[in-house]
């Protein structure tokens, strides 16, 4: 069976999971609406995420993923009761991989009326670079 | 998801794949991956097709809306009560490198003839819009006493 997993790796792997679900901190989570966009110096995110205050915002990057959670800031007062909902209460959470190809110590994230946008510097090594012969 | 969808793969040309130790399926595999991520993550959905979403809620005095606008200036929000509808009309502007483009968004709401046309009032704060509709006074609910001889 080892030599059968050394061939084919995937067999002894964890199926991919949907994102969007519960987290064992978090509990419900949900993906928000993102875009990313490239230049030749970064990345630029923009998450959109109605209803989350700045207190309520957690952005990590590591070396190989960001992390972005965003917990909502409101809460509805007890005397409200709901008649109708399209939205829900889940956390927002998205989970990017970028395998090392930005700076994680120059990102630079600004949140203003639920959007938060996000420059991702490129890490010099990914970057396209000109060399000179000799 | 990866950040960057696709790229042509760097390595491979240098190396064969087996001094690298990998195994000959893991280009494939990635892009197996890759597909199933896609297909699994919605990307496929249109990230808000001129819709957004609202919520009704209700107390005693009063009827709200909340709905999620994340990203508008406060004069780009509409909010209007016209015929016992309830408006709430947004646009945005975004700026391309070379053109402007405008994305309107709008939705109507039937109200009950419990709210109050005038006195409505609405608020704007982290993406959400909160428009408080007051209800009539005789729609609120009323305590009778009633004396027992």
């Amino acid at each position: 069976m080892n030599f059968i997993n050394s061939l084919i790796p995937s067999l002894s792997r964890t199926p991919v999971v949907r994102q969007g679900h519960r987290d064992q901190e978090l509990g419900d989570t949900v993906e928000p609406d993102y875009e990313v966009k490239e230049t030749e110096e970064a990345f630029g995110l923009t998450v959109n995420l109605p209803g989350v205050a700045k207190d309520g915002l957690e952005i990590t990057a590591d070396d190989s993923t960001l992390r972005v959670v965003g917990k909502r800031a409101w809460t509805r007062p007890n005397e409200w009761t709901s008649l109708y909902r399209e939205t829900t209460d889940a956390t927002f959470l998205l989970e990017l991989d970028h395998d090392n190809s930005i700076n994680a110590e120059k990102v630079h994230a600004e949140l203003r009326d639920g959007v938060l946008r996000v420059s991702l510097p490129k890490a010099e090594a990914i970057k396209p670079r000109k060399i000179a012969v000799s | 998801m990866r950040i960057i969808q696709y790229h042509t793969p760097r390595t491979r040309s240098f190396y064969p794949a087996s001094s690298l130790g990998r195994s000959p399926w893991s280009g494939l595999e990635t892009e197996i991956d890759r597909l199933y991520n896609l297909a699994l993550s919605g990307a496929t959905k249109p990230a808000s097709a001129g819709r957004f979403n609202v919520d009704l809620y209700q107390d005693e005095n009063n009827a709200y809306v909340r709905a999620e606008l994340p990203g508008f200036k406060r004069d780009a929000i509409n909010v209007e009560v016209v015929d016992g509808y309830l408006t709430i009309e947004a646009t945005r502007e975004s700026k391309e490198a070379d053109h402007t483009s405008e994305a309107k968004f709008r939705r109507s709401l039937a109200l009950t003839d419990e709210v109050k046309a005038d006195g409505v009032t609405a608020a704007y704060q982290d993406g959400v819009l909160t428009v408080t509709l007051p209800k009539k006074e005789e729609a609120k609910p009323r305590k009778v006493s009633v004396a027992v001889k």
